[in-house]
């Protein structure tokens, strides 16, 4: 009896837990190509491989396992901060435009599929 | 009734042909210029209400898509103050291009008669052909809309970041113009499209 109740509370708890966890959004990748697309990201940066600035599978490859990936590299695409160069000068990062404007949304959808590569 | 009366037509003919015994050759063409200024005027004033912005946003077709597009972008609102609006970028300023493009934007109004882009899908459905007929105009042009207020020598090594500025004189050297580069600057890109630098 007492082991069907403890079955019984890990389900309730499980259930609890799922309902209370956010939502795993999938990624929309078309989305987040088209936006860096827009935005000229792909200038300097590729999937694969390095150009003036890391390939996205580089980037998602440092920030791998780190719980604050996310926040930090939307706080690189959206606040203009210095990014370094390959030849050592440091330049601002472009801001990331999104129509509508400032819609955190597409950012983080942008950032998830970077993470993702 | 006199059936052998010469027609209105053939009259007219008739009064314009005949050499003025009344009129002296100068009053003549001081009448002809001041009439040639007139219409040379009106018709400049009448061409020229075609490139403003309220004119472009008149049609649904382009208020509701391109031109809420370019409400969000850089030259729509700025710093300085300083706005292309559309006949900007998209009407030649010299005149023999700029007669060449309005004949053509004609087609524009079979466009609208025949609802070629009535509705946002359709819009969609067409904007990477429409968009590739602008980049091949512009890029057979040299960009001379762009290069109106832009210049590869107007542009500071100290006060252009370091990269673009690099990647433009990069692009003087190899003979790229500026939409080669900058496809999407007003408008949302077509989903379609590719980066070629991907």
């Amino acid at each position: 009896m007492t082991k069907i109740r403890s079955m019984l509370a890990t389900a309730v708890a499980g259930a609890v837990f799922m309902m209370m966890a956010p939502a795993a959004q999938a990624v929309d990748a078309d989305a987040a190509l088209a936006l860096a697309r827009q935005n000229n990201c792909l200038k300097c940066h590729a999937i694969e491989k390095d150009k003036d600035g890391p390939s996205y599978k580089k980037v998602a490859e440092k920030y791998k396992g780190k719980a604050n990936a996310e926040a930090r590299l939307i706080e690189h695409i959206t606040s203009g901060e210095k990014a370094k160069f390959p030849d050592g000068h440091e330049e601002e990062h472009k801001i990331i435009k999104t129509s509508p404007p400032k819609d955190m949304a597409q950012i983080k959808n942008l950032v998830q599929w970077i993470l993702a590569q | 009734m006199d059936n052998n009366k010469p027609g209105f037509f053939k009259r007219m003919w008739g009064v314009l042909a005949r050499p003025s015994a009344k009129y002296s050759v100068l009053a003549i063409a001081s009448v002809f210029f001041v009439i040639g200024i007139l219409f040379w005027g009106g018709f400049h004033t009448g061409l020229e209400m075609t490139n403003t912005l309220d004119f472009c946003t008149t049609c649904h077709e382009m208020r509701d898509t391109v031109y809420q597009e370019y409400k969000e972008t850089i030259h729509y609102s700025n710093r300085t103050g300083v706005r292309a609006i559309c006949s900007d970028c998209h009407v030649p300023r010299e005149w023999g291009p700029k007669m060449i493009r309005k004949a053509r934007a004609s087609l524009e109004v079979w466009g609208k008669i025949t609802g070629d882009i009535d509705t946002k899908e359709k819009f969609e459905a067409k904007r990477m052909t429409l968009a590739t007929h602008e980049w091949d105009r512009m890029k057979a042009s040299n960009s001379q809309e762009c290069r109106n207020c832009h210049a590869f020598d107007a542009m500071s090594s100290e006060l252009q970041k370091q990269t673009p500025y690099k990647k433009h004189m990069k692009a003087k050297e190899e003979g790229k113009t500026c939409i080669d580069c900058h496809k999407g600057i007003a408008h949302h890109l077509p989903k379609e499209y590719k980066d070629p630098d991907e």
